[in-house]
């Protein structure tokens, strides 16, 4: 990862250089080669790139998604124009920002702005080794937060949690392939996904407690039976532990009653996709 | 007083402009070497680094400053639709100022509005400006003080959309107020005067029945004029 005090303002260089060893994405990507190239041609020569993500640094992307990203997609209409959410995510693959920063993205700023923890979670798909992928995304399976879509087809509505989902499953995500992630379940049996790494680390003590907690929580849901959805830019607590617990707590009454096995649970031996 | 000879116009000698000119074009031209030794060399570089399948990037002096993201949209909007006076002999090529968007660091003229913007990225324009092509990165507790700073500015705009909203209703209601006074001060005026009506109606009649005038009859009349009402029927019109 670039360590260096400085960025070049543009991405000339960036694609210039055609990704020496220390410039690859810790998953082996090489950053300038993640999207494709006509979608990056398509992006350097859109408008909101050039006027706004010159000279970006990574609290100029704070900024830019506070007042310009509504959406997310990847290319929409029939001119194909690149979303600001995707300019974005291109400029983020030139900063290669630091983890530190990313969890400011995913979490204190997350939090705050939803379209912030939606664009680090794609980015963090596009660069992150694939057990750190779920373990830095799993956690906002349980953000209900709504977010729209652009496509060639119109503006959708989605869920942050469907979001991630997507990210989590699927190979082609906002006009960009990923290469497919591991099974969770091969992960864990090779011991990736069981180290408590990431600070967002709480998620595997909850996980192993789930069976316990699963009948109580299900019980609560159903008493409930409710599904509210939050519109507004907090959801969940603060961070913290606390809030990680709650957010874990929605996670999996809701994955369990709107769409229940979904998802490859760590615990579930051998379960294969749809 | 002033010698002919000389041709200034105040008396002063002409000569001291004639010396300024003088260093300027000496100095024009020595800018134009330079800046023809300093392009012959880049070009060189450029051929080279060409040769070597790279792109070639202008060397920094070192004075530069680091580039800075734009808060806001570049403003060619207000130059749209505006007409351009336009020097005699522009329009040839990008030198200097003609019709479009020009910018003045660099002397050079755009036609559109992405080309301009092409331009104020670019590290021709850069240099120019005295800056680097680079820019300093943010730490994670800058970026989240920016997050910090967005969210403030988020809750006050909240604030003051409450505020206001507030205002309009406290508005709303002293609007009301008003109103709903009126309303009574309408009802009472009416009360008012239909009892002023009946009474004037009663005294008629004990009038016509003993057919004197009582004294201070006129009184009451001025005090009801005084209040607006006239002519209810007074005695004094049926007499
Ligand atoms: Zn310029």
């Amino acid at each position: 990862m670039k360590s260096g005090r400085t960025v070049y303002a543009n991405e000339s260089r960036f694609l210039d250089e055609r990704g020496t060893a220390s410039e690859l994405a810790p998953n082996g990507e090489n950053p300038a080669k993640i999207m494709e190239k006509a979608v990056i041609g398509r992006i350097v020569d859109s408008q909101f790139y050039q006027y706004q993500c010159f000279a970006l640094n990574e609290a100029g992307i704070v900024d830019r998604v506070v007042n310009d990203v509504h959406f997310i997609g990847g290319t929409y209409g029939a001119a194909q124009k690149p979303t600001p959410f995707l300019c974005l995510a291109f400029k983020l693959l030139q900063l290669a920002p630091a983890d530190d920063v990313l969890e400011v993205y995913l979490g204190h700023g997350g939090e705050r702005f939803k379209y912030l923890r939606a664009l680090a979670c794609f980015y963090i798909r596009m660069t992150r080794r694939p057990a750190d992928v779920y373990r830095l995304l799993e956690p906002y399976l349980a953000d209900r937060r709504k977010l729209r879509r652009k496509t060639r087809q119109g503006t959708s509505l989605t869920y942050m949690d469907e979001f991630v989902d997507d990210l989590l499953t699927k190979t082609r995500v906002c006009a960009t392939s990923f290469r497919e992630l591991p099974r969770r379940t091969d992960l864990v049996d090779l011991g990736e996904l069981e180290e408590r790494e990431s600070p967002l680390g709480d998620i595997d003590e909850l996980l192993e407690e789930e069976d316990e907690r699963d009948q109580a929580e299900e019980e609560a849901r159903q008493a409930n039976g409710d599904d509210e959805r939050s519109e507004g830019e907090i959801d969940g607590g603060r961070d913290g532990d606390g809030g990680e617990d709650r957010m874990d707590v929605d996670r999996r009454s809701r994955s369990r009653s709107r769409s229940p096995g979904r998802r490859e649970r760590g615990e579930t031996p051998d379960r294969s996709k749809s | 007083m002033s010698d002919p000879t000389k041709g200034g116009a105040y008396g002063t000698p002409a000569g001291d402009t004639d010396f300024r000119k003088t260093w300027d074009l000496e100095e024009y031209a020595a800018r134009g070497k330079e800046r023809e030794a300093k392009e012959r060399e880049e070009s060189k570089a450029r051929y080279e680094a060409k040769l070597a399948g790279r792109k070639y990037h202008i060397p920094l002096t070192g004075n530069e400053s680091l580039a800075s993201a734009r808060r806001t949209a570049l403003d060619v909007s207000s130059q749209v639709g505006k007409t351009q006076l336009v020097p005699a002999g522009a329009g040839q090529g990008r030198r200097g100022r003609g019709a479009g968007f020009y910018c003045e660091a660099c002397d050079l003229t755009y036609k559109d509005n992405k080309q301009f913007v092409e331009h104020m990225n670019s590290p021709q324009h850069l240099a120019a400006t005295g800056q680097k092509m680079e820019v300093e990165r943010a730490s994670a507790g800058e970026v989240r003080a920016r997050v910090e700073y967005w969210w403030e500015q988020r809750l006050e705009l909240e604030r003051e959309q409450a505020v206001s909203l507030q205002e309009r209703l406290e508005l709303r209601r002293e609007e009301n107020e008003r109103e709903a006074a009126e309303k009574r001060r309408k009802r009472r005026e009416v009360e008012e005067r239909k009892r002023a009506e009946r009474e004037a109606a009663e005294k008629v009649k004990t009038e016509y029945g003993e057919d004197v005038r009582i004294e201070g009859e006129h009184d009451e009349d001025d005090m009801m004029a005084s209040l607006g009402f006239t002519g209810f029927g007074t005695s004094k019109n049926k007499t």
